[in-house]
């Protein structure tokens, strides 16, 4: 019985990894066709890559977009979830309910909001309310990350620090923010994985201007299949895959799981 | 001596009304970028469209009623089926890998849970574009089976309905597998026990106890994993092709193409409304939280 649940679990595996094994694959074959075994590789998609200043122009702008916003949130994110922990507000529950409600609600609908929102306030296309979509969309990840690292130490450190005279911006500087630095590494990484790997509300709201690599690769894959696409892809996919090994060894990843 | 609350209160370490420069930040991006552009689509979604623009003088719900036309009816039902599916798939699937990922020690069931999780950490447009190469006519499959003679012309695998569902499984399934995983984690292996020693053969405990005792869990998780392939966008769009368009394609279209920014934003609250509503019943079955992730 358990061999049989293996075997059906290997499968599974195989299935829910496939496509993504396959276009890293893809983008080290010389040909579009597969070939099993794998006779020649070839590294001509990449070379190919280089010479698409349109592909180094969404490299350049998903990465200012995931370092800003991801920053961004971690800061906000901190200050946020210290609020929470130690501050026990009334109404805690309903404010982590507004922080972490990007979760919920389909990025179709954030998307369509922002949309509409930021032609009413002249702001269309513009390079601040996209990073402020993009902080929105990953200040759930910062917030959940940086609760559990807060809640995970007590307040006793930060106590003996004020009654030795220190004040609390000193305390929560000085011993707090240390002590919750593993957090904040995880929240960042987390912060950029994420936004490194949106596409929907970007897509929405971004305009034609601020095309990040996701929504280059959604808007050339709708018109044409090119294997230059399959090194692109595989680029996308080793980042995300390296963040999330990082994530993993940090133990960050339990707070999705929640 | 004072001591306690008191104490830190005296000392000014209880945070008290300072609370609100910690969370102001948040409570104001959140303001601003969040709350008020979907209030504002709200309320676009009350105005009728002119030709000249949004007429914002005039209040109408005829933008909700257009929901319920023949062809949008139509829309919704292939989303509705398409949903349905996926949920009903991941919910067969999810014993057998819950069950399996149970019962291995810690180290391989975290990075058994890490392999599971990753479709969810892969851009589901990178994703999509592997599925094309897999299920499409020159894909791996077709082109496998054609050299095993087993086929003459290509099966249609993707630009239809069976392409959406395939595609969107693996990335939504882990929704049902991580709260069916932790339910089968906390059963009481007693109960089990007590079963077997009464009598009841493997397959009776399975169906009998530990099938009713984790169907809680499934079923938010169900709930949670319905929303999300609802509201999906990217993989439908490349996988679904020109003919098989789900609501979020077309709110895409309404919105981008058409400019028709009240209708636009009437399918966008009613995207809303209806997956609150799910995310509420959900919640009700664990009554911890669920929470889950996105996407």
């Amino acid at each position: 019985m358990r061999r049989l649940l293996t075997l059906f679990n290997l499968l599974m595996v195989a299935y829910v990894v496939a496509p993504i094994v396959l276009v890293v694959w893809m983008s080290f074959t010389p040909t579009m066709l597969f070939e099993v075994p794998i006779r020649s590789f070839s590294l001509r998609w990449y070379e190919e890559l280089f010479s698409y200043d349109a592909f180094i122009d969404s490299a350049w702008l998903s990465l200012r977009l995931g370092l800003i916003s991801a920053l961004a949130a971690t800061a906000l994110g901190f200050l946020a979830a210290y609020g929470l922990v130690r501050g026990r507000p009334p109404g805690a529950g309903a404010l982590l309910g507004l922080f972490t409600a990007p979760l919920i609600v389909p990025a179709v609908v954030y998307g369509i909001a922002m949309l509409q929102f930021t032609n009413l306030v002249g702001l269309y296309g513009a390079f601040p309310a996209l990073v402020a979509a993009h902080v929105v969309i990953v200040l759930p990840f910062a917030v959940r990350t940086l609760l559990a690292s807060l809640e995970g130490q007590g307040p006793e450190l930060e106590w003996a620090a004020m009654s030795l005279g220190a004040r609390r911006r000193h305390a929560v500087l000085l011993v707090t923010l240390p002590l919750c630095l593993r957090g904040m590494v995880s929240a960042f990484l987390f912060c950029f994985l994420i936004s490194f790997s949106e596409v929907t509300v970007t897509l929405f709201m971004a305009g034609p201007a601020h095309q990040t690599l996701p929504v280059r690769i959604f808007n050339y894959v709708s018109d044409r299949i090119d294997p230059t696409m399959a090194a692109v892809s595989a680029l996308v996919v080793l980042v995300s895959v390296a963040l999330v090994l990082v994530l993993n060894r940090l133990g960050a990843l339990a707070a999705v799981r929640k | 001596m004072i001591s306690g609350a008191a104490g830190r209160s005296a000392l000014g370490i209880r945070l008290g009304g300072s609370v609100w420069l910690f969370l102001g930040p948040a409570l104001l991006l959140m303001l601003a970028a969040y709350l008020a552009p979907l209030f504002d689509t709200t309320i676009v979604s009350l105005h009728p469209n002119r030709p000249t623009g949004i007429d914002r003088d005039s209040w109408t719900i005829a933008n909700y009623l257009r929901l319920l036309d023949t062809y949008y009816g139509e829309v919704l039902l292939r989303t509705l089926r398409v949903s349905l599916l996926i949920t009903l798939f991941s919910v067969l699937l999810a014993y057998p890998v819950g069950v399996w990922l149970a019962g291995l020690g810690p180290r391989g069931q975290a990075w058994a849970i890490l392999v599971y999780m990753s479709p969810w950490f892969v851009n589901a447009v990178v994703k999509s574009f592997g599925w094309t190469l897999i299920l499409g006519n020159r894909g791996l499959v077709n082109r496998g089976l054609q050299s095993l003679g087993l086929i003459d012309s290509p099966l249609r695998l993707m630009l239809n309905e069976t392409g959406i569902v395939i595609g969107l499984l693996p990335g939504h399934f882990l929704f049902v597998l991580l709260p069916l995983w932790a339910a089968l984690k906390g059963l009481d292996g007693n109960l089990r026990w007590a079963a077997m020693t009464l009598g009841a053969r493997p397959w009776q405990v399975f169906l009998r106890v530990t099938v009713p005792l984790t169907l809680p869990a499934l079923l938010a998780g169900a709930i949670i994993n319905f929303t999300m392939n609802m509201a999906a966008f990217a993989a439908p769009a490349l996988l679904g092709g020109t003919r098989t368009r789900v609501l979020s394609f077309i709110a895409y279209q309404v919105n981008l193409e058409e400019l028709n920014w009240p209708f636009g934003g009437a399918l966008a609250v009613a995207m809303l409304v209806v997956t609150l509503g799910f995310v509420m019943v959900a919640q009700g079955l664990t009554r911890g939280g669920l929470g889950g992730g996105r996407r």
